[in-house]
């Protein structure tokens, strides 16, 4: 359980910050500021942040299907909440009613991105799986 | 190391023969717990008692403290523990594939992996069962697939 949690959260800490990474590029290229290289470190900070809560929650093991998608709404809100916090503590902008859209926007961006990449990544095992399978236990 | 079977002549009772230099402690268990090895469950179902082969099961899943045995369209009670049946079966096609769920890995058609970073097993009587995240590893290692440890 510790060592699935903490695979978990490696693999959500590198896609939530190439996520933000690519939020970062295209905000600073609409806007056309220039970047502070702390920046850097805050962006690695702040993945680190929000893949905890996604690594406690994919280490869950509940099979209620309504339970679980209030899990993911509440973890949804939770990341929403960090991201606001953490855009305030390092002053990467001010936050307006129209920032806040902006933010909530990314935020789901960066959350369809990681599920896209572990998808993926999760089709590639399933595949190599069902070939060891059929290999295993041919069809009669 | 080579594995061989040969169907046996008519008549004739089936038979396991080792050829090797000396036979090793871990040889000598293997060999001894597949003898002892049950592969007959007593499956409870209304008022019948009926004979189960493991093969017939698809998985065994544990709910409010029973443990009921699926087939392909009946469901038997367990008198066994669930850990006890994977104890039982593990060297067999089972595995555990949640905290209440051992699946029959013969009887999966497919799997499909999910959003949450589960997999569905989709089974050959159309069922589907979810095979949770933290179970997902163990599998992969039971169908030889090599993962890089962390």
């Amino acid at each position: 359980m510790i060592k699935e949690f903490f695979a978990s959260l490696l693999h959500y800490f590198v896609n939530i910050t190439t996520a933000v990474l690519i939020v970062t590029a295209v905000y600073m290229t609409i806007t056309g500021q220039q970047m502070d290289s702390v920046i850097l470190w805050e962006i690695l900070l702040s993945g680190a942040i929000t893949a905890l809560p996604s690594a406690f929650l994919v280490c869950l093991d509940i099979r209620n299907g309504r339970i679980l998608l209030l899990l993911w709404v509440a973890h949804y809100l939770l990341i929403f909440v960090i991201t606001l916090l953490l855009i305030n503590v390092f002053g990467w902008y001010k936050i307006t009613a129209f920032s806040t859209i902006l933010t909530f926007l990314a935020v789901v961006f960066i959350y369809l991105f990681t599920c896209f990449v572990h998808y993926i990544v999760d089709m590639k095992h399933a595949a190599l799986m069902n070939k060891q399978l059929k290999q295993r236990y041919p069809k009669k | 190391m080579k594995i061989i079977i040969e169907s046996p002549q008519p008549n004739e009772e089936d038979t396991i023969i080792i050829r090797c230099t000396s036979p090793d402690q871990q040889l000598i268990s293997m060999l001894l717990s597949f003898q002892n090895s049950s592969t007959e469950l007593i499956g409870y179902l209304d008022n019948k008692i009926v004979r189960l082969n493991y093969s017939d099961v698809y998985y065994f899943e544990a709910n409010e403290n029973r443990v009921f045995a699926y087939c392909h369209s009946d469901v038997y009670e367990i008198k066994y523990k669930l850990y006890e049946l994977e104890n039982q079966f593990s060297s067999l096609d089972f595995a555990r594939c949640s905290k209440s769920m051992i699946v029959n890995l013969e009887k999966i058609e497919y799997l499909t992996p999910l959003f949450s970073g589960k997999m569905e097993a989709h089974l050959k009587n159309g069922e589907n069962v979810i095979i949770s995240r933290q179970y997902i590893r163990d599998l992969k290692t039971r169908l030889g697939i090599q993962e890089v440890r962390l």
